[in-house]
């Protein structure tokens, strides 16, 4: 049982590892500190636990997708993230490709419902 | 924040950055500040935002990238062949050398007895080897290790200069790139079977090289004649030092040689330019060593005399035959249609089944 879980749970990573990337990319057009990514991204339905976001905002950046600056006028310093031009590019190219695949997947899988 | 709050919190905090190198630690810290707080302000309660971030040390692992493995998928099967190679070459060569040197100690404690030279050289030759062996296949273990471990972090630098080159590459020329991509054309033909070279073979090839090269190098005297448990050196081991660079260089071509057909698995225009190389600097340092240095021992036929004592007067008439330059040049001649033979086989299966038939 416990390996079915433990399975379950490594293919369901493998699965959100790409997605979450894009739907982080969708959201970084206006600079954003990263709890009010995590926020936003919940109430659209794309949940994300902070302990895998923060790491993966920091990748996006060392990948030149996203820029960062510290914001320290405010009552504590904030990082804000938003999306370079070069991640603006690829995250277009991203977006008709998963258009593609949700498209192409949602006829597989319901061709196995039918 | 009360004050409880802000230590778990640093507590939190530090048992995450602990684990992250030094460059990231300031700016992890201030990223997991603002986090923590923020979430703390929503929720309310330390614990519960301590338990929702879960183990610092899982999320520390997050930050890490997955760079944790010391050779990864992409070399570990050369990683795992080569390292086989080269365990059975020390631990053979290494058994061999301290076999050879617990004999001849044994034989100098006690030269009159061959039981005790036997039984003493067995044992200490087991013992001393068996340690000796261990050690040194550890350290090639270590070394061979490290430098697939180096190979490894240089690739991943590689990669990552070539994946930054191709994107701007393809924002600016998208043509480019498409001609650096992999076609059909880069498959190569698949080889004759004929033409295939066995990896045992090779594999047999190197141990014995590498056996060959350690005792001529650390027990040159193994190389000898014995008489009434005494040993004769056939070498000239007080020439040694210029002899034996000579030996170990033609040694080390034929070493090269065999990695190449390991490495590249068939006959091929390689593998026979190298054949031919080695073959030449073969042939020539035998003439080196057999015709222009002093490798045998001058006074071997006297030593073997004096050892005799007795039974001297029946062997001399052997040994007012025996000729140096008679034994070098046989060796020579032997040597030259080995080397020679072994090109030619290696021509033939070149140029029969080695090139693709549409080449030929």
């Amino acid at each position: 049982m416990g390996e079915e879980k433990d399975l379950l749970s490594s293919l369901l990573l493998e699965l959100r590892r790409g997605m979450l990337t894009i739907s982080v990319l969708s959201q970084m057009k206006e600079p954003k500190y990263g709890y009010a990514l995590v926020q936003r991204l919940e109430e659209k339905g794309v949940a994300i636990d902070p302990n895998t976001l923060y790491p993966l905002l920091r990748r996006l950046e060392s990948q030149g997708l996203l820029k960062s600056k510290w914001e320290t006028g405010g009552a504590k310093p904030r990082k804000y993230y938003q999306r370079t031009e070069y991640g603006t590019e690829i995250y277009e190219q991203l977006k008709i490709y998963w258009k593609d695949l949700s498209a192409g997947i949602d006829r597989l899988l319901r061709e196995g419902e039918v | 924040m009360k004050p409880n709050d802000k230590e778990l919190m640093e507590r939190y905090i530090y048992q995450v950055i602990r684990r992250l190198p030094k460059a990231q630690k300031d700016e992890v810290r201030m990223e997991l500040e603002e986090l923590i707080s923020d979430m703390y302000t929503d929720k309310g309660s330390m614990e519960e935002v301590l338990t929702q971030l879960g183990d610092p040390a899982d999320f520390a692992k997050q930050y890490q990238n997955g760079q944790s493995c010391l050779i990864g998928p992409e070399y570990f099967e050369t990683y795992l062949w080569f390292i086989k190679v080269v365990l059975i070459c020390t631990a053979v060569s290494i058994l061999a050398v301290s076999f050879i040197h617990a004999f001849s100690q044994a034989s100098v404690f006690a030269p009159q007895n061959g039981a005790t030279v036997l039984i003493r050289g067995i044992g200490e030759g087991l013992t001393d080897g068996i340690s000796n062996m261990l050690i040194s296949c550890i350290s090639a273990f270590g070394a061979v290790t490290l430098i697939f471990a180096i190979m490894e972090r240089r690739k991943i630098k590689v990669e990552m200069k070539k994946a930054e080159k191709w994107s701007v590459e393809k924002l600016e020329d998208q043509k480019k790139t498409a001609d650096l991509r992999w076609t059909p054309g880069f498959l190569e033909p698949v080889p004759d079977k004929k033409a295939i070279i066995s990896r045992g073979d090779s594999i047999v090839g190197i141990v014995f090289i590498v056996i060959f090269s350690v005792l001529l190098i650390f027990a040159p005297g193994f190389f000898s004649a014995i008489f009434n448990e005494q040993t004769v050196p056939v070498f000239n081991l007080d020439q040694w030092d210029r002899i034996l660079p000579v030996f170990v260089f033609s040694l080390m071509a034929g070493l090269v040689d065999e990695i190449l057909r390991l490495v590249t698995g068939c006959y091929c225009k390689l593998v026979m330019i190298s054949n031919m190389i080695c073959g030449a600097i073969q042939i020539v340092s035998s003439v080196v060593v057999l015709k222009i240095l002093p490798i045998w021992n001058p006074d071997f036929t006297d030593e073997i005399q004096t050892l005799l004592g007795d039974r001297a007067e029946s062997a001399g008439k052997f040994f007012s035959l025996w000729n140096w330059e008679l034994v070098s040049n046989g060796l020579l001649v032997l040597i030259v249609l080995i080397t020679l033979s072994e090109i030619g086989v290696t021509v033939y299966k070149t140029v029969c089944y080695g090139v693709p038939a549409k080449d030929r």
